[in-house]
């Protein structure tokens, strides 16, 4: 935080947006602070911390937009496509220094903050986060591709979306339990603005329930934090040492203290029955904000969970049925609920409730095949709702209905929606071929390993989701065409981009998921050896 | 010489291949294609008994060659099915009477069916019929030989429906086909019992089996190879096919019905003598199959008037009389009938289109003794009942259980699963238009809406989605956040008044006079 106030300082001296760049890189290349505990912190490139720039980069781009005259729309919109862009390139880049073979943190930055209270500014990602920035910063790029028809306040619009992207990376590379509560609460900020200014009819209500909810599941983890803070010796709020501290605890402080943080991060994942925000939210959102939402902000709480779940491993293993048993109801609620839904909007959300299902039941699992699933269907749903989103907001935006009755036929008229809007379906329903498939095979495997033949369960689950898949895809796409519906324009060629990338990466993860899984292996391995312990005994 | 044995069986098969993929490319279609048509074919089957001429004459010099093999077709476990042949005594001169009848039927066929439509299939089917019955008297052991029995199963079917777009032919050639498959699945049986029991389908390991099996299990392999043999040779009960299977052209009459496939299970009967001669049963139910088949055709043969029912009526006859021979354990004389019947026939079927020219009297009338017994005359007429009898015990009671159990399907399965049946088809030319044009918006009875399902499961799944969707709205959606929004508000009015309460003089002094009291 520091040096986001350094940098409010600087704004005030310096006057072109150039300058202050340069200024501000210099400043951050310059000082080099810190003190190292780790020997991979040599790996910071010209002694720069590359998180902290990653971290900074949205940041510059919502700055200089702030400088921008709001009339400039269209320079601002390349300002944030360049901002978000050279995210995605800066964290995409990061995959050439990543060594996915070693254990631990990598890229680790630490700078003490408030010395008393044992809070630290530090940073730092493994196999698990790694992949969940590299999917942020994709989906915010993509979200700022489809953000082409917002037309008022275009300035504020991209500012927020810019910060939001900020304050997301920020929780995925937190290595301070204060620096992620923080940021987990500062994402709040832009999204109740973004949800309130920007979106449908019932938008303030949405963006009101949406906070506080999300405040109201933040205390129960504030508190969980503050008590497991208080009852470590270390009183330090890193994450590392709390960890260390919590595992010493007796098993039921334990699970209080992780029944708090289950509500924290349960509220966002979402998990049944504190998911009412969600459907409200993802409808009322503007699409590329729900994009963001479905594809980001929901993993940020199973990410959450995880970490979590690796401070108190005996609190997760004797919750371990409680959670099962909320991932499979979940798994089938939301399934049904998206099966009764006639607005496409809201089916994409119940979908949203289902499929964070299939993670909390990997996350359940404890073992390494149920973790793996559930890391990847982190980024396969990501992906699926990301281009869900994306293709019904741009639908959207040429008909005006999110009503499933009024469409049909739209295979004849716009092929190229009916053709990425169908695979994103199909992914869903974690067809082979598609990375659904993975992550829901992994997840299966380690449920089968933990519970045996109770898995059949999932079946349900998948089948509720090919009901209302194959439904929405014929409803659709097939039958008569509409006389209304015949002169839609298909996807343009920035749209087109948009949905191939995440298609591509639909796909590719779904055939060759080998890269991604060695990515992550080590530090699941690590995460599940964690449980193995306990549960052996 | 006996290394090219396999080929005998190839060349009218590859023939067959040869002439069917020139008909779908477009190569012999037409009267141009006729000539390369007949020479692929004749051509084959003269390649194929020359062959067999040859080893016919290695053989006289030498002796017959016996059982040869090359090689493995299937293996699996501990069974294991050679590739092999038995060229002993029978088999030779069955195959030497089968290429040579083949050759001279193609040779016939070739003026008999010019210009007519089917030619190149004709020609095709002809040859796969013989491969198929070359298969069948030359393989060296069960499944092999079941391999031609249904090729030639198969192509009689493809023949007796020669002319497809008559009605009379496709019903006769199904119901030829399906008496067939009877004896088919006593041939299976037989192939079955072997491999169990026997270990192996190899003609002389079956043949020797008699002194390793018990009388019941050799009595039991043997009564299923008869049945497959009473049901190919069409013996009584299974008789009535043949008559309908006259359907086809007039050579394929001649070699299928005359002359080869109706011996063809004979032959087996004469192959399988041994396991026969073990089973007296057995070889009481041979004399009582043939000596009725033989009375049947006889009786029957009688009183038919047109020349290729009276000539079929006698092969029966004639056939029954091998079956009958072969029952009183005269298995060489029968098999010496049997050559001579199936060329005896094969000439008389090829000339009957023309023997009309020849007759100078007019046909002879019923004999005076058949006349005078009405009842007979009657039951011959009738062929005894046969057909009817076949339809009334086994064709209606089938369709009945068809109609059943597709009533059943539709009743209760198709409502269970909730498949939509018939509804969601366009019911009409006017609703195709409007839907063409885009006016309707979707067929009535395509799907239900949203939220909706057929079926057992659907409605189950309906019912569960309806609850957990009243449990969302009313608890989770309006309890949860309205619910909040609402206590939000009473709680700020309630923190309102109290404030106001607060700042009135009255409460202020009261509020510092117990602060007073609690300081004191």
């Amino acid at each position: 935080m520091l040096h986001f106030a350094g940098y409010f300082v600087g704004l005030n001296v310096e006057t072109g947006p150039l300058r202050i760049i340069l200024a501000a890189t210099a400043w951050c290349t310059l000082r080099n602070p810190g003190i190292t505990r780790s020997p991979r912190n040599k790996r910071s490139l010209f002694g720069m911390h590359l998180l902290t720039s990653l971290l900074l980069i949205p940041v510059f781009g919502a700055l200089l937009i702030a400088l921008l005259p709001g009339q400039q729309v269209r320079l601002i919109r390349t300002v944030a496509l360049a901002a978000g862009a050279a995210a995605l390139l800066f964290s995409w880049g990061l995959l050439i220094l990543f060594e996915p073979g070693t254990t631990g943190l990598q890229f680790v930055e630490v700078t003490p903050w408030n010395p008393r209270l044992g809070t630290s500014y530090s940073l730092g990602i493994d196999g698990i986060s790694f992949p969940m920035v590299l999917l942020a910063t994709l989906l915010t790029f993509i979200a700022i591709l489809a953000s082409a028809n917002i037309r008022d306040r275009t300035k504020w619009y991209y500012m927020l979306v810019l910060l939001l992207e900020a304050a997301m990376l920020g929780v995925f590379m937190a290595q301070d339990w204060t620096l992620f509560y923080l940021l987990w609460e500062l994402t709040l900020v832009p999204l109740f603005f973004l949800i309130g200014g920007w979106g449908g009819k019932r938008r303030h209500q949405a963006a009101l329930n949406f906070v506080l909810y999300t405040m109201g599941g933040s205390v129960f983890m504030l508190i969980s934090l503050l008590v497991l803070f208080d009852t470590t010796p270390g009183h330090s709020f890193a994450m590392d040492t709390m960890t260390s501290g919590a595992r010493a605890l007796p098993v039921y402080t334990q699970v209080m203290i992780f029944l708090g943080f289950l509500i924290g991060f349960g509220v966002k994942m979402p998990i049944f029955p504190i998911h009412g925000w969600l459907p409200l939210a993802h409808v009322e959102a503007p699409s590329p904000i729900s994009i963001l939402l479905s594809g980001i902000l929901l993993k940020m709480g199973s990410y959450g969970l995880i970490r979590a779940a690796f401070m108190l491993p005996e609190a997760m293993v004797a919750l371990q049925p409680l959670l099962a048993g909320l991932a499979l109801f979940s798994l089938i609620y939301g399934g049904l609920l998206a099966w009764r839904q006639t607005d496409l909007k809201a089916m994409i959300a119940y979908s949203s409730v289902s499929h964070m299902g299939i993670v909390l039941l990997g996350i359940a699992t404890l073992n390494i095949a149920g973790l793996t699933g559930a890391v990847m269907q982190m980024i396969a749903h990501g992906l699926v709702a990301g281009s869900l989103f994306l293709l019904i907001g741009l639908l959207y935006e040429r008909t005006h209905t999110r009503d499933i009755n009024d469409y049909s036929s739209l295979m004849q008229v716009t092929p190229r929606f009916a053709f990425f809007t169908s695979l994103a379906l199909l992914a869903g329903m974690a067809i082979p071929g598609t990375a659904g498939f993975i992550a829901e095979l992994h997840a299966i495997i380690g449920g089968f390993e933990a519970w045996g033949w109770m898995i059949l369960l999932i079946s349900v689950g998948m089948m509720v989701t090919a009901a209302y898949s194959v439904r929405t895809i014929g409803r659709l796409f097939t039958g008569p065409v509409h006389s209304r519906m015949r002169d839609l324009k298909d996807l343009q060629p920035v749209e087109l981009t948009a949905a191939g990338v995440l298609a591509t990466g639909i796909i590719l993860l779904g055939i060759a998921p080998q890269p991604v899984l060695e990515l992550m292996a080590e530090s699941i391995a690590q995460l599940s050896a964690a449980f193995t312990g306990i549960q052996g005994s | 010489m006996h290394k090219l044995v396999w080929l005998i069986p190839l060349l009218p098969l590859l023939a067959a291949t040869v002439i069917g993929i020139g008909y779908l490319t477009g190569l012999n279609r037409g009267e141009a294609g006729e000539k390369q048509t007949r020479r692929i074919a004749v051509g084959a089957a003269a390649l194929s008994l020359l062959l067999v001429l040859l080893i016919d004459g290695i053989a006289l010099l030498e002796g017959v060659p016996g059982q040869l093999q090359f090689g493995t077709w299937l293996h699996s476990g501990e069974y294991a099915i050679k590739l092999s042949f038995t060229l002993d005594a029978l088999g030779l001169s069955m195959t030497t009477l089968v290429a040579l009848l083949s050759v001279l039927t193609l040779r016939f066929s070739v003026n008999y069916m010019h210009r007519e439509a089917g030619y190149q299939r004709f020609f095709m089917v002809l040859s796969l019929f013989m491969a198929a019955m070359l298969l069948i008297v030359m393989a060296g052991n069960a499944l092999l030989a079941f391999v031609g029995w249904e090729l030639a199963g198969v192509s009689s079917y493809l023949l007796i429906n020669y002319a497809f777009d008559r009605t009379t032919a496709t019903i006769n050639a199904t119901r030829a086909f399906v008496t067939n498959r009877i004896g088919d699945a006593g041939f299976i049986i037989a192939i079955a019992l072997s491999l169990f029991w026997v270990n192996s389908v190899e003609w002389p390991a079956v043949l020797s089996c008699t002194s390793t099996l018990e009388k019941l299990q050799v009595g039991l392999i043997a009564a299923a190879f008869l049945l497959a043999a009473l049901a190919k040779s069409a013996q009584v009960p299974f008789s009535p096919w043949i008559t309908r299977a006259l359907e086809g052209p007039t050579p394929s009459s001649a070699i299928f019905y005359g002359a080869l496939m109706v011996h063809a299970g004979a032959y087996l009967v004469i192959r399988l003598a041994p396991l026969f001669e073990q089973v007296p049963v057995l070889m009481l139910a041979l004399v009582l199959f043939g000596g009725g088949t033989a009375v049947y055709g006889f009786l029957a043969g009688l009183v038919q008037t047109d020349i290729k029912s009276g000539l079929i009526f006698s092969t029966l006859g004639q056939v029954g009389l091998i079956f009958l021979e072969c029952g009183l354990g005269w298995f060489t004389f029968a098999a010496w009938h049997l050559a001579a019947h199936a060329a005896w026939r094969a000439y008389q079927f090829l000339s009957a289109p023309a023997l009309m020219h020849f007759m100078g009297r007019p046909a002879r009338p019923v004999p005076r003794w058949l006349a005078r017994k009405r009842w007979l005359y009657t039951a011959c007429l009738q062929r005894f009942w046969l057909d009817s009898l076949a339809d009334w015990l086994l064709v209606r009671p089938t369709r009945a259980l068809a109609r059943d159990t597709q009533a059943f399907d539709q009743q209760v399965v198709n409502r269970l699963v909730g498949l939509p049946g018939s509804a969601s088809a366009v019911s009409s030319l006017a609703q195709w238009e409007s839907i063409k044009h885009g006016q309707a918006s979707r067929i009535v009875g395509d799907s239900g809406d949203i939220g909706q399902a057929r079926g057992a499961v659907g409605q189950l799944m309906e019912a569960v989605a309806t609850l957990l969707h009243w449990f969302e709205e009313h608890l989770v959606l309006k309890g949860g956040d309205e619910g909040i929004f609402n206590l939000v508000q009473r709680l700020g009015k309630g923190l309102i008044k109290i404030e106001s309460l607060l700042s009135e003089p009255r409460y202020l002094i009261l509020l510092i006079v117990i602060t007073f009291i609690v300081i004191l």
